[in-house]
Formats: C-alpha cells, structure tokens, sequence
C-alpha cells in the first residue's frame, strides 16, 4: 500500500499480484529452466510526463529500486522483462507526438503506425518505422535499436534521430548527435527516453516490384531503392505463398508490380509463418561484403529466410523450429555471423554481455548502484548460458 | 492457449483506450487460469470484436475463446456485471433488453404482411430503438419483390447480448422460444437486418438444435445478401462503408455490402482499416452497456477515420455500429443504415 501510494501520483499504477504476471513477459521465448530468473515486479506505473519520470526515478534511487521501462513488450531479446524485483515504468500512457514545421516530436509511448497516420494527412511519412508499427512503440524500438522498413535509402532508427530527451538521475536533458549512441540500442540501461524527435519525409507513393532472382541477384538491384526485403523459397513456403525466391524492391519513384503491391501491402503483418508451429527468429546484422557468405551458410541450416536490406547493412532472420535443438543452431548463427563481421540484431536480456568499454564504462558513471534495468548490460543468467553455450558450439 | 506472447494482438481497440497490459487480449490470456472480480471485469471491457484473431500470427481462435471465458466467469458467479444483470432480468421478463412492449414489436410495420415462408426477423433494437432501419429494410425487400412475414408479437430477442457476454442460459430460453415461433409459422427462410441476430441465428441456434433435440433447417441471410444482388440506382454521392464486426469478422460478409452500395450508384471511398481489419465501432459485445466511456472512444477514433476520407456520410449494417455512430457522431457525420441507403434509390 505504501508503495502503491509513493507511485501512485505519477500516473496510474498497477499492483494486482496476478496482474503483475504480465509485465514478467515480452516475446522472447523462455525455456522452462530460467524461468525462475525472472522477478516479478512490484508495481506497474505509467507516468504522463518526463517530470513524472524523474520523480519516479528520484524515489527508486533513493530507495534502490530498479527500474525496468517497457514500451509495447513486443521484442524478442528480453529488454522490459525484470531481472530483479523492481518498479515497471510502462510508457503506453506518453503517447503524444505533434508535428511541427516538418519536425515529428513524440511521447515515448507514441505507437508508430498512429504518427504515421497523422504524418499522411499532412503530407508527411516516416522515414523508417518498424514491421510491429501496428503496436510497438518509439521509446521500445529506438532502445533496441532497429532497422525496419525504409532502412534501405534511410538507415536504422539511429540515423533518423534528431534528437532524445533522456531522463536519468541527473534529470532532464535534451541529448543531441554521438551522444545518442549511449541510448539507441541500449535497452535504457543508461537512461531513460521519453522524448524523440524524428526525423519524415515527403510522403511520396511508394512502388514496389516483386522479383523473382537469387539472393546474389538481389544484391546487385538495390540501388535507388526504398525498402527491400528477400524471402527464400522456403520462407514463402512456410507463409503459404509460391515456391520461388523473391525480392521486394520499393522505391519512391520508378515501377510497381501487382505481386509487389500485395507484398508491401503485407508489410505490417508479421511473423505469420508461426502459424505453422511455434519458432525461433534469431536475427543478425552484417555488414554487405559478407551478406552473400553468410546468406549461403544460413540458407543451408534454417527453415526458412528473411532479409532486409539497410543503407549500410543486411538483417538476416533465420527462421527455426522450437526446441532446444533450435536453440543451439540459432546460437551458431549468431557465432557465425559474428565471425564475418557481424553481430546480433538487438542485445536485451539475452546478449547483454557485449557492449563496447566506452558503454560500460558510462553505465558505471551513470548509474552506479546498477539500478536501469539491471541485468541487461553486462552478463545476467541468460547470457552466461548464451555464452558458455555459444563458447562450446564454437569449439565444437 | 498456446499464445507465443508477440503482443501484435494489442491492436485490441480496447486496449489503445485503457492502455492497460491487463485488457490487453496478450495480457488476459497469461491470467486467464487465476480471475478474480477485478480480472474478470477486465475480460468484459472487449467488444469481442475479433481483431485481435485476425492479427494473431499463430492463428488462436480467440473470439471463441473470449465467449467460453465468459461463460465460465458466469457459472463461477463472477459475470455478468452489473448493467449486464439488469439487461437479463429485463429481457427475461419482456423478452427485449429494451422494456418495449411485446405486443408492440412490430409497431414499426407500416404495410399489412401476409403468411410467408421467408421470415423478416428485425432484431430488438431495429424493433425498438432504431425503426427507420426495421421500416427501411421491409420497405426495400417488399419493393424489390421479396415477399415475406412478420412475427411481431411473437418475434422474442435472439439472445444475442447475452450469448455474447456469457449468459447461455438466458440465450438457450430465448432459442427455444424463437424456434418454436418459427416452426408453428411455417418459416423456411430467415432475413434480418442485424448482424448479431445474423450470427447468433446462423452459429449459435444450430448448436442449441442439437444440444436440445431441435432439427434447424432454416436458411439465413443478411438482407446484404438481397441487396447486393438486386438493389440498383443512380445515387451519385461519396460514401464510406464500415464493416460491422458480427457481420464481416464473425461471419466473413465484406462483399455483399460493397456490391449492394456501388450497385445504388455511390462512389464508396474505403477507410484505411476496412474489411477484416476494420476498427470496431466500440458497441458489441456487451462494451457500450456497461463500458460507455470506452464504447465512445473507439468510437471517436472511427469516426475521425470515416471524415478523413473526405466525405461525412457513412453507410453501415447494423443497428449497434448505426447507433454508436449517430449517438457520438452527433451532427458530425451522417449514419445510414444500407437499407435506408437501398430505399433512397426506389424512393427518391
């Protein structure tokens, strides 16, 4: 009661014992075994303002109570399950955005696909926004950090950034350019976002053509182009469709086809081939030299295969079955990819060992009593496994 | 429920308003196996609309599970809630959740009826609230030559609120009554005007005839259905159509409406969220009863999505969308049913 009362002025606040149960998950996949690493948390509030937020952080230092933000809970790397028991700061309640003189300024809450909307009837679009936009949120995709559609001409989220406002126990601050790398990404376990200004574009039509070509192919047709994605044979397979590999070229100029129309028209439905049984997506970034390599390998080992090409990058989604079997093979595509240069799509609870020393060095500085969401920077039960694991395939 | 936890199903209407994790359908499937009265109040603030089924990538049949639920916090005498309660004891006693007068039914009908085989069947609100869609569906089928009867007085609620809000036994009475209504008349071929009868009459009544040693052979059509096919004119105007969630969702009628629109002349502009994945209009399921609040701003969000197509006339097919719509809509956008919009045409 007293907790629920010290919080309960910031907003709305959510005790329900079972209710809790809830905010324990996101969409990550928990294996039985670690279930019991998961904390349940002791109270749920949703603050309206960043004052809200400050003051709520102001209460959780004193008292050492860790803080967990979550947006959607739609990633699946772990980044808003609590580790420790803790206070959940759900962000659903900021949602505002507006837009002003070409400049989109959003709540952290603000659902993607709603600023979209708006930006349409004003002639504006997004630059980039993510295949969740239906749900997910801005605070929860640009703390992992993503790529999404659009990251063809306009890069990850990183890049379409003017500016965050952060909110860590220092206060308020408007963090602008490098400095936003200690936020993007970082699951905030260095602050928290509760503001961003992102960065639209003329809302052009968008054209899409759908090729059938290999992947080696595909590389080489990418120019000019918007957004483009590639799904092997089998990937279709799985989600119903013909039997051919495929690329979806889309480009604010130039041609569209009937078949690419469809497919972008689909662009907002995602994860339908879990309708064939319950799997793992591991997702790996790599840089475009090693995409042709990597595609060979991960082709070979998985169900299925999605590729999304960025300005200076491609994300690879490996489609697998479920079981620790997969699990295993999931992890050896994330060595693998390493091994060329690569790395794993998003950190969260799951990889949460392998940020760089200037990073690690900031949260030490920041926040000393390990208090923003404890667990995902630096290793936690999960990750040791993960890399022990990782360590013994790699031997292997 | 093998839910895989995406959370891709909180496109849930109910939820964008609550913005609580605990109506969320993600959320009420993790604490469906332990509800207390707070959770299960929780599991009444959804319209059943079955948005969350269309979006769910790992094909969960989550309508029907919302009913079973429900129907389980009934026997567990944790439902119905309040509003719900006083809408049963009502309807148990004048056989409508609207007090109307029984021997008033058909007050609406404006032309004598004779004995018919095919049965209009106007539905409680159409019979009561909104008559100008009973009367305009009468009218329309007479014109167009369909020729058909009226029960009226022994015409009782299909029990559609109250299936939909877990009370099965208050549904089972009204079957039977329904049932043996039709039988005694002779009825072969139901038309009806509401979505909700539409559903309840073509899924729920058959799995009562077996459960209770009816035989139902009855075949059942939206007026949609009619229209569609014979409805013509030259209307001229913008319209926009919105897909009522019993009638395009639960029983998969996207077309009829469409065709039946175009074929009266209107250039029909659709919303971005149209046909499976329309937005609800926040009445169904027991939502605006008891929920007004939430009821309204599922509603306002439509009816913003209605104007921004650039017209304010909004055609729908059911008699909850029609008056959620003109209660919230007030003077800001004008509701017709499709069965005013086909009288238009032979009435001009």
């Amino acid at each position: 009661m007293l907790v629920k009362d010290s919080f309960s002025r910031f907003g709305t606040v959510e005790d329900h014992p079972e209710v809790l149960k809830i905010y324990c998950y996101d969409f990550t996949l928990i294996p039985r075994i670690f279930s019991r690493f998961i904390k349940r948390p002791i109270i749920v509030v949703q603050p309206r303002s960043a004052e809200d937020v400050a003051e709520i952080m102001r209460i959780c230092e004193r008292h050492e109570i860790p803080i967990v933000p979550r947006g959607a809970g739609t990633s699946a790397y772990g980044g808003a399950i609590p580790l420790k028991s803790c206070v959940v700061m759900d962000f659903k309640r900021m949602c505002n955005f507006e837009i002003r003189d070409g400049e989109l300024v959003a709540q952290s809450g603000a659902v993607w696909i709603e600023m979209e909307r708006e930006l349409n009837r004003n002639g504006e679009a997004l630059r980039v926004y993510p295949t969740s936009a239906n749900v997910s949120t801005v605070g929860g995709w640009i703390a992992q950090g993503g790529y999404g559609i659009g990251s063809l001409r306009y890069g990850s989220i990183a890049e379409n950034l003017k500016w965050l406002e952060i909110v860590d126990f220092e206060g308020i601050r408007i963090v602008k350019g490098e400095e936003m790398r200690y936020y993007v990404g970082t699951f905030g376990c260095l602050g928290i976002i509760t503001r961003a200004c992102i960065k639209t574009r003329k809302n052009e039509p968008i054209n899409c053509r759908a090729v059938h070509c290999s992947f080696e192919e595909a590389i080489s047709m990418l120019e000019g182009g918007y957004h483009a994605s590639f799904k092997n044979s089998k990937y279709l397979s799985l989600e119903g469709f013909g039997a051919k590999d495929v690329l979806l070229i889309c480009s604010e100029k130039g041609d569209g086809d009937e078949t690419g129309k469809m497919m972008w028209g689909r662009r907002l439905i995602p994860l339908r081939i879990a309708s064939k049984g319950k799997r793992i997506f591991p997702e790996v970034v790599l840089p475009h030299e090693n995409a042709v390599k990597f595609y060979e390998y991960a082709e070979r080992i998985s169900e299925g295969l999605e590729v999304v090409f960025a300005k200076d990058c491609v994300v690879f989604i490996a489609a697998l079955g479920n079981g620790y079997r997969n699990m295993l093979k999931a992890l050896k595509i994330v060595k693998i990819a390493e091994k060329l240069g690569g790395r794993v799509y998003a950190r969260g609870m799951l990889f949460s060992s392998g940020y760089g020393k200037d990073i690690s060095d900031y949260k030490k500085r920041i926040d000393p009593k390990n208090l923003l969401n404890p667990g995902k920077m630096g290793w936690n039960a999960f990750s040791m496994s993960i890399g022990l694991l990782g360590k013994l395939i790699w031997t292997a | 429920m093998d839910c895989i936890r995406c959370g891709l199903c909180n496109v849930c209407p109910v939820f964008r308003v609550e913005k609580l994790e605990s109506v969320s359908p993600r959320g009420k499937i993790i604490v469906s196996k332990s509800i207390d009265s707070r959770i299960a109040r929780d599991f009444f603030k959804c319209s059943v609309c079955g948005l969350c089924e269309v979006v769910c990538p790992v094909n969960l049949k989550l309508t029907e599970f919302w009913e079973k639920k429900r129907e389980e916090l009934f026997e567990k005498k944790l439902a119905p809630l309040p509003i719900h309660k006083k809408l049963r004891e009502m309807t148990f006693r004048d056989f409508n959740p609207y007090r109307g007068k029984q021997e008033k039914r058909a007050e609406w009908l404006e032309f004598p009826v004779g004995k018919s085989k095919t049965l209009y069947f106007a539905g409680c609100t159409a019979s009561y609230r909104l008559q100008n869609m009973a009367k305009a569906s009468a009218m329309a089928l007479k014109e167009l030559g369909i020729e058909f009867t009226v029960l009226g007085p022994e015409e009782y609620c299909c029990g559609s609120p109250f299936l939909r809000t877990g009370q099965k036994d208050i549904g089972r009475f009204l079957f039977e009554k329904n049932i043996r209504a039709w039988q005694k008349a002779g009825v072969e071929e139901i038309l009806t005007s509401c979505p909700g009868c539409y559903k309840t009459i073509s899924q729920d009544y058959p799995r009562f005839a077996r459960e209770l040693g009816y035989s139902f052979e009855f075949e059942v059509k939206h007026v949609s259905m009619i229209f569609s096919k014979l409805a013509k004119g030259k209307l001229g105007f913008k319209a926009t159509y919105h897909d009522p969630c019993h009638l395009g969702r639960h029983m998969g009628i996207y077309e009829e409406p469409r065709d039946a629109i175009r074929r009266c002349g209107i250039k029909l502009v659709e919303m971005e969220r149209n046909r499976e994945f329309a937005l609800c209009c926040g009445a169904g399921g027991g939502l605006r009863s008891q929920f007004k609040e939430i009821s309204i701003a599922i509603c306002e969000e439509r009816i913003r999505e209605a104007l921004s197509t650039g017209t304010d006339i909004l055609i729908t097919s059911c008699p909850f969308c029609e008056y959620n719509f003109t209660r919230t809509g007030k003077e800001r956008i004008k509701v017709f049913d499709l069965s005013e919009i086909v009288c238009m045409t032979l009435f001009p």
